[in-house]
């Protein structure tokens, strides 16, 4: 029980305390940078900045024909994991009450055995990213601590989650403290690594097909 | 006539046969959830025990805890615990009796030493010596110890006694303590709950008595027969949590048809008791069923949780003027980060445009 | 006598779910699982209703299906006790009465007969004691072994 109040108390204050400071300082830092400027003259029918931005962090979603073959495992189970973690972060009934006790603000939640079976999928599909990383030479060669920690502090909360709901290797109170924990960790690590991207990514699609569009390139 | 040696035979002299150990063994073994076996070697044990001598003490305390093993009697099958067991001192039951009750504590103290038990409800005050709560001139503290010492073991009823209670709870003025905190030589048994099912007190002697030993504990000395289980684990409203249908409010739709009350704040997934199996009064109800969550009252603090109402998936004090801080300051930082930053752009920018112009003279 | 006065803990206002859950065809099958155990080597099994998930529903539902048999008994020690052997042989219902009398204890028991009908060895030569003491007595024919003993006693 003490575990309990530690975890859901002072750890968590100071987790989201790390996760505003850095990541705020990561955003401003960058989105009050000099724009940097673009010396080809604009081609005709170049988008505004905002409509090109848009194209294309739409057009990203996907990948080019040109590698959908080789990259096609890596794109849909990366949209397996996205899509069920933010179902199980934001449609479960505790963390519905948890967002409303901290913001005030709430939504509808799914049953939680919908999540629990979401929840699962996603810790399989996780495993299976992890696998593809050490298993794919190209993947392994280009990775770094920083993407085997990100991994880990994404894939802890949900395994404890998991087993906090089905009572799975200890004690409720325990698995609790232990799943906000890992929360508390990866809140943590979220802004100084590649956890950022949940941000950065829109960052730098936008900004890429700004550039581009303005010289005619496709993105 | 001389005292009748074991239980069996004192049950036996009013008349009463062996099939009352088997009736209540089949009773203990329900509410313990042992095997079926089991029941047969309770009453083998209980038929050949010797009426257990029990002190009770009381402290700081409401005696609810009394009241609620008192209730789980009327002259029936409950009753007979208090057969197997002798009562040889309760301080409130006995207070009208004075000096004579204290004197039947020292005789029981000395006649069975070290083999009575010790129950105590209550928790004990250390601050100030322990003057804040004292029985007859004796401080609780002073009467806990004298008496533990030539017990065999001690049980600490409600949660008072197991972990301090409500006397405990912030800003504990008396330094309120629970009796593991002070109890260190002896096994200590808790019983847990404000106040504790009666099932629970009266099992946990009968075990002792039958088997001759403590019965499984859990980590908080919780005998795991009665405190293995969450409420939420053995709640017949838990298909509605898995459904993901629950009480908005005390008087909404939800709570009219019985829906899982976790949003209103029911405690019972961190609650380890046995109230939602063996419930209330003789079986009719508990909170749960009457429409009110689970406080969580045999846990450790429950009093000091951040609300009954609150749910148990909220935050337990998150500082608001930490954070705020905290992205006041991450955006000064980023603010600064960026300054920086710029500043190096702009000397670059500039040196560029300088080697731009001389490689343009250059080339004019 | 047991299947007209059930005895339930069921408060007007409480939301127990009073539906059957599926729980009644488990259980029955369980039973007939004991029972060939039974009928193969003999093992008795003691089912503990109070540990089951069952709703009203599902108890007044086994009780109906397992139906009544020719035995029935009533105890009268530390409270009641029905006890009596379903239609299905070998298979007995016990249900012990605590206080108010509300259900204390209660269980299927897979068995030839439930051990608590039978006498005790040890009650039977208290028995013996009190008999032989009544018949010495100068007045055997007059009061019970029970007032006797219990005069004896104090």
């Amino acid at each position: 029980m003490e575990l309990l109040q530690f975890s859901r108390g002072p750890a968590l204050t100071f987790a989201i305390a790390v996760f505003l400071l850095g990541t705020l300082w990561r955003l401003i830092g960058i989105l009050m940078l000099e724009r940097r400027r673009v010396d080809a003259e604009a081609r005709p029918g170049t988008p505004t900045p905002l409509a090109a931005a848009a194209s294309g962090v739409l057009a990203k979603m996907w990948p080019h024909k040109t590698f959908l073959k080789s990259s096609l495992f890596s794109v849909l189970n990366g949209y397996v994991f996205h899509i069920g973690l933010a179902i199980s972060v934001l449609l479960f009934a505790p963390h519905v009450l948890f967002v409303k006790s901290l913001l005030g603000i709430s939504w509808p939640a799914l049953p939680s055995n919908v999540v629990l079976a979401v929840a699962v999928i996603t810790a399989g599909s996780l495993l299976a990213s992890l696998v593809h990383r050490l298993t794919n030479p190209v993947q392994r060669l280009i990775s770094r601590i920083d993407d085997y920690v990100s991994w880990a502090v994404t894939f802890l909360p949900v395994l404890t989650g998991i087993a906090a709901v089905a009572h799975i290797g200890g004690r409720y109170e325990t698995l609790l403290a232990v799943h906000i924990l890992t929360v508390c960790a990866f809140l943590i690590w979220f802004p100084f690594g590649k956890l950022m991207h949940a941000f950065l990514f829109v960052l730098s699609r936008g900004t890429t097909a700004i550039r581009f569009k303005q010289r005619g390139a496709e993105v | 006539m001389n005292e009748p040696a074991t239980l069996g035979e004192a049950l036996s002299r009013r008349g009463i046969s062996r099939r009352a150990f088997l009736k209540y063994s089949a009773y203990l073994a329900s509410v313990m959830a042992l095997p079926a076996s089991a029941s047969q070697a309770i009453a083998q044990g209980l038929a050949k025990a010797r009426r257990q001598s029990v002190i009770w003490l009381s402290f700081q305390e409401c005696t609810g805890c009394t009241e609620s093993i008192t209730r789980s009697s009327s002259p029936t099958l409950e009753d007979l615990i208090f057969d197997l067991i002798s009562l040889d001192y309760h301080h409130t039951l006995m207070s009208v009796s004075g000096d004579a009750a204290e004197h039947a504590r020292e005789a029981a103290m000395k006649e069975n030493k070290g083999k009575y038990i010790v129950v105590v409800d209550g928790s004990v005050p250390l601050k100030d010596d322990g003057i804040y709560s004292t029985i007859a001139g004796i401080t609780n503290l002073q009467m806990l110890k004298d008496t533990v010492k030539d017990a065999a073991a001690v049980v600490a009823v409600g949660s008072c006694a197991a972990f301090g209670g409500i006397p405990h709870a912030r800003p504990n003025p008396t330094g309120a303590a629970s009796i593991t905190d002070i109890v260190k030589d002896k096994p200590v048994i808790n019983i847990p709950g404000c106040p504790p099912i009666p099932e629970a007190m009266t099992g946990t002697l009968a075990y002792i008595l039958s088997f001759g030993k403590l019965p499984e504990l859990d980590h908080l000395a919780r005998p795991k027969a009665f405190f293995g289980e969450t409420i939420h684990d053995r709640c017949y409203r838990r298909p509605f949590y898995d459904k993901g249908l629950f009480a908005e409010s005390f008087d909404d739709e939800g709570a009219r048809k019985g829906y899982c009350l976790y949003k209103v704040g029911c405690k019972g997934p961190i609650a380890y008791n046995a109230c939602a199996t063996l419930k209330w009064n003789h079986g009719t109800s508990f909170p749960i069923q009457s429409g009110h969550g689970c406080l969580g009252c045999s846990e450790p603090h429950f009093w000091d949780q951040g609300g009954f109402y609150k749910p148990l998936a909220a935050h337990a004090g998150v500082s608001a003027p930490l954070i705020g801080a905290a992205a006041v300051a991450g955006a000064a930082a980023g603010g600064a980060a960026a300054w920086i930053a710029r500043r190096h752009q702009q000397r670059y920018l500039a040196e560029t445009e300088a080697i731009d112009r001389s490689v343009g003279k250059d080339k004019g | 006598m047991t299947q007209q006065t059930r005895h339930t803990h069921t408060v007007p206002g409480c939301a127990e779910p009073d539906g059957p859950t599926g729980m009644m065809h488990a259980l029955l099958r369980e039973i007939a699982d004991a029972l060939e155990r039974f009928v193969a080597t003999g093992e008795v099994t003691a089912i503990d209703m109070r540990g089951l998930p069952l709703s009203d529903a599902d108890r007044v539902g086994i009780e109906q299906q397992l139906g009544q048999g020719e035995v029935s008994a009533l105890l009268t020690v530390a409270g009641q006790s029905e006890i009596w052997e379903t239609a299905i042989s070998g298979v007995w219902w016990v249900r012990h009465l605590g206080a108010s009398g509300g259900v204390a204890a209660e269980e299927i028991v897979i068995t030839r007969l439930p051990e608590i009908l039978a006498t005790h060895p040890d009650d039977a030569r208290d028995g013996l004691v009190r008999l032989r003491a009544m018949l010495a007595a100068p007045s055997a024919d007059t009061t019970s072994p029970h007032i006797a003993t219990t005069e004896d006693a104090a």
